[in-house]
């Protein structure tokens, strides 16, 4: 125990103070892509539109480099409504419907200490019979279509429903999006979305910021 | 022992197959392994537990049903495929290709893309300068530092070892971070292309961050190690001695055995092996302590001979047409050994198979758990690291 406490005393605070203060880091790919030189570029999920970029659809390959650049902005979130009554606290309910696993790792990023997503009111539930929100992460596949039916239906009201990552928004490189069963409130761009994006998706849902 | 067969295939009317970390094709006449079926019937005093396949505790959808009488797992079954994304890769160009190897297991990008990548350049004799291959093992090294903490992090947590496994978990996000800045992706999505690199890498200035996550872990390691209840919980759990098993779980019963140190990339960097006996949760973790800083000893000489990863002169992708000749190898991910075949031609992908650790290892992991407390479920479950991705259904 001891040993524990001197090393919290020697690494001092690591809590990052965002959204009230600025994020310390941003993984590049996970920003929204931007014009950066005159040229074609073949991107493989057609994420591209008159140089504007389309933030569900962007996988965060890289492969627009060098004539699109990478923002370093948190990116845009698309949502269709702000849940204010849930703004003290959030209980969150993780779902993989089908992933790479990167998606949901992130989502679990928030429990490390640089997160602390406690002292934001949130914290995770192993049943979505007790979850404000479910996390959806992944393409839709089969055999998960009933499991997730079965999540929202059992959760209560007021709900919130997160696609997190360019395959639960658009079905990414290799599938069909979470929206051909369930609407989607709240949209969390990237390939996977850094945790500093969940965090703004997450607090911008609550109307805190 | 002979290596186990990992991958079989039938062409023409004979059987092929491709062994444990070997990357030459052998006919094949033996036994095919049976896939594995227990038959779980509850009675009067036993009763099926069933768990998941999405439940708070799982870090990804899988399906397990345990016969138990409440404190004693009987026996226990699992189902994978309910997160099936069912991908195909074969048809897709070599780029498409690329990006679902990336993606089959997001977390063990880099093994996967680097395996792909070499197949890829093997089959059309493209030859790769010894700085891809460095940046390969530096990409591949920091995924195996950054799986293994993640998954120290679950097992101390599992463990009550909760600012234990806070302190883990803090260093795993300090490597992400650095991973992100210098690499522009926190899973190394991106980097990876046959022939070489598809961004300029900068890594003249990580050395000391890494030796400074590697010397604080030291620290927590030997914590974990004093605490009693840690060893008590993880002790003698979930015991596996499985020659069939791949990666840590092979090391941790005593196997002196890893992909790396017979591989050519490998080569003259003297892979230091660890192995523990006993076979159990703590034995992997151990295992997977020691690899920590066997991998850290290998970053240090690659960051040695480099400071800089330049885009190398571009080998135009839709070059690539290809023979159709099967090419083969492996790789050692963090989780155990890959083994792959490809054929490219006309430019696609025409022949794909691959064998991932994970689908060994949960196999071994519920023959295994017959005779275990319940309790210790999680533990076991926790020290395989398991990656259910990569055991879909892909082609
Ligand atoms: S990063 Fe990839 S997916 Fe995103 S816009 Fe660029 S090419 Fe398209
Ligand atoms: S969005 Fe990207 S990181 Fe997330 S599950 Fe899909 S492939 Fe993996």
């Amino acid at each position: 125990m001891k040993a524990w406490f001197l090393r919290s005393l020697k690494k001092g605070i690591v809590t990052s103070s965002f959204p009230s203060g600025k994020n310390e880091a941003l993984s590049p790919w996970a920003t929204l892509p931007m014009r950066d030189m005159s040229g074609e570029v073949d991107c493989p999920v057609d994420a591209i539109q008159d140089d504007r970029v389309d933030s569900g659809k962007c996988i965060s390959c890289g492969i627009c480099f060098p004539q699109f650049k990478p923002s370093m902005q948190i990116p845009q979130i698309n949502m269709v409504r702000v849940e204010k009554s849930l703004s003290k606290s959030m209980k969150l309910y993780l779902f993989d419907s089908g992933t790479c696993g990167a998606c949901n790792l992130e989502i679990m990023a928030l429990n490390s200490p640089q997160y602390d997503m406690n002292r934001l009111g949130l914290s995770f539930t192993n049943t979505p019979r007790q979850a404000d929100a479910i996390m959806i992460t992944g393409v839709l596949t089969e055999g998960m279509i009933a499991p997730l039916k079965a999540a929202i239906d059992s959760m209560a009201s007021p709900k919130i429903v997160f696609a997190v990552g360019a395959c639960a928004i658009s079905g990414g490189l290799m599938g069909k999006s979470i929206s051909e069963i369930t609407g989607l409130d709240v949209q969390v761009p990237g390939c996977p979305p850094d945790p500093f994006v969940i965090v703004a998706a997450i607090e911008k849902a609550r109307g805190r910021i | 022992m002979i290596s186990p067969v990992r991958i079989v295939f039938e062409e023409d009317g004979k059987m092929f197959a491709l062994r444990r970390y070997s990357e030459a094709l052998e006919d094949f006449s033996g036994d095919l392994l049976k896939k594995r079926s227990v038959d779980l019937k509850p009675t009067e005093k036993l009763s099926l537990f069933p768990y998941g396949p999405s439940a708070g505790g799982l870090t990804e959808s899988i399906y397990f049903s345990l016969l138990t009488s409440g404190e004693r797992i009987e026996a226990m079954n699992y189902d994978t495929s309910f997160k099936d994304r069912k991908i195909s890769v074969s048809g897709n160009d070599i780029p498409k290709a690329v990006l679902l190897m990336e993606r089959i297991n997001g977390i063990h990008s880099a093994s996967y893309s680097s395996l792909f990548c070499d197949l890829i350049e093997r089959s059309s004799g493209i030859e790769v300068s010894q700085e891809i291959m460095d940046l390969r093992i530096l990409m591949m090294e920091m995924e195996r530092i950054s799986h293994h903490l993640f998954v120290a992090g679950r097992l101390s947590g599992g463990a009550s070892q909760n600012i234990g496994s806070m302190n883990i978990y803090l260093l795993r996000e300090e490597l992400l971070r650095i991973i992100g800045k210098t690499f522009g992706h926190r899973y190394f999505f991106g980097i990876n292309k046959p022939g070489g690199t598809g961004r300029e890498i900068d890594v003249s200035n990580i050395y000391e961050k890494l030796e400074s996550i590697v010397k604080e872990y030291t620290e927590i390691y030997r914590t974990l190690m004093d605490s009693r209840i840690f060893i008590d919980r993880t002790d003698s759990t979930a015991i596996i001695r499985d020659e069939i098993s791949a990666g840590p779980v092979l090391r941790g019963f005593g196997k002196n055995m890893d992909g790396r140190s017979q591989h050519r990339y490998y080569n003259k960097l003297n892979v230091r092996i660890s192995t523990v006996d006993s076979g159990d949760s703590l034995a992997r973790y151990v295992v997977r302590s020691e690899e920590i800083f066997s991998s850290w000893e290998i970053i240090k000489k690659i960051l040695e001979r480099n400071s800089r990863f330049k885009i190398m002169e571009e080998v135009k992708m839709d070059k690539i047409q290809g023979t159709g000749e099967k090419i083969s190898g492996y790789m050692e991910t963090p989780s155990g050994d890959l083994s792959m075949i490809v054929s490219v031609r006309s430019g696609k992908i025409s022949f794909f198979k691959y064998s991932s650790p994970s689908l060994w290892n949960l196999r071994v992991f519920a023959d295994a758990m017959k005779g275990n407390n319940f309790a210790d479920f999680y533990f076991g479950l926790e020290s395989l690291g398991l990656c259910v991705s990569e055991t879909g259904d892909i082609r």
